[in-house]
């Protein structure tokens, strides 16, 4: 084995700046309202007992999409292609393996994290949408493919909304960078 | 040119530290790293400077009074030609100004030295044996018999550093200028691409 392969998992540069309290402010502002979106639209649906509708990936894209609005992996052709795609791979793994948990769920995630590259539509939480299609409920399984619209597709389109409206809000804030 | 210039260019030092500092004044989380940052700051600097090499074209620095003789000019008026003006060749061109070839001092040499690589102390070492001047026995001979040809021949909007390659891979001194259409138009010698700002 040579040297340099163990001396590449040192690390050859440093972590980027710190942000200030004024944009840590703004990350909290806008996901809190991102996803309060999103609770309440569920509350209208599902009422308090269930959650169903607020699925745990939108955490992850209200990380990039609020807290690092520059990111390409932050921009809606990621946000909305990542989900939608990963949550229709996710889906289709689950009835592929018929059940085969162990096998569907790596996977989805890795056939997910392929066809976003593939499509520059590379989003992280994408895997996670794939992951949980295979994971979820029973009420996610019922929902089959549907699943795709419903709640992931309406969900990432609530986040997209807010972060248009809220992000450019701000003089040292624009979103997005691009579209397409 | 065996190294391309932009591959040992060094662009202006930039540190890490100017980068982490340049990342803190920008407000918003940026998700690189300041050593990803670098290597593209390198690697755009290498890509503008290729641009920007390449934007220079021949036709700003050629010679466009360029000195020519035709096919049937006789070789004694050739030399005289080439040491009158003091230059080390000249191309041939026909009655429609289309260079069909070029006569340089190493052409000349050739000839005198009866083989191609012939040089100018051979051909001194062979008078001073006492064969006679060589000189002589091609008085009679014309352009088109001690031509190079095919000439290498370059379009007036050739990058400069193209023209630079050729020369250095074939191994000539001088590149006559042409049209797309054949038309003899201008020269560019070594010394006009040494004196122009792209190497200085």
């Amino acid at each position: 084995m040579r040297m340099d392969y163990f001396s590449k998992m040192k690390g050859a540069s440093k972590s980027p700046p710190p942000v200030s309290g004024w944009e840590i402010f703004l990350s909290w502002l806008g996901s809190f309202l991102g996803i309060g979106a999103i609770a309440l639209m569920n509350l209208e649906i599902n009422g308090t007992s269930d959650t169903t509708f607020v699925v745990g990936s939108f955490g992850a894209s209200a990380v990039l999409v609020y807290g690092a609005t520059k990111s390409p992996l932050s921009q809606p052709r990621n946000l909305i292609g990542g989900h939608i795609l990963s949550a229709i791979i996710g889906v289709a793994a689950f009835k592929i393996c018929q059940g085969e948990v162990w096998l569907a769920a790596p996977l989805a995630a890795s056939t997910a994290i392929a066809v976003m590259h593939a499509t520059k539509t590379l989003h992280p939480p994408g895997g996670a949408t794939a992951l949980i299609a295979v994971l979820g409920s029973d009420k996610i399984h019922a929902l089959g493919f549907l699943y795709a619209l419903f709640p992931v597709g309406v969900g990432v389109l609530v986040l997209l909304v807010v972060a248009l409206i809220f992000n450019n809000l701000w003089r040292t804030r624009c979103y997005p960078e691009y579209w397409l | 040119m065996r190294n391309e210039p932009t591959e040992t260019c060094t662009p202006v030092e930039i540190s890490d530290d100017d980068i982490y500092e340049a990342m803190r004044e920008m407000s918003g989380y940026l998700d690189i790293t300041p050593g990803d940052f670098k290597e593209v700051y390198v690697r755009a600097f290498q890509h503008a400077v290729r641009r920007l090499t390449r934007a220079m074209r021949v036709s700003t620095i050629m010679t466009t009074d360029v000195t020519s003789v035709t096919r049937e000019t006789p070789i004694r008026v050739v030399a005289e030609l080439m040491a009158e003006r003091k230059i080390s060749g000249v191309p041939v061109v026909d009655e429609d100004e289309h260079v069909v070839g070029v006569i340089s001092n190493r052409d000349f040499l050739a000839a005198l030295g009866g083989y191609r690589s012939g040089t100018l102390m051979k051909i001194v070492a062979d008078c001073l044996k006492g064969s006679g001047c060589l000189a002589v026995e091609v008085r009679d001979q014309r352009a088109e018999d001690l031509m190079t040809s095919p000439p290498v021949t370059a379009a007036p909007d050739t990058p400069i550093v193209d023209v630079a390659n050729i020369m250095a891979q074939r191994g000539i001194n001088r590149i006559p200028i042409v049209y797309p259409n054949g038309k003899l138009v201008g020269i560019v010698s070594r010394a006009d691409i040494v004196n122009s700002s792209l190497i200085g």
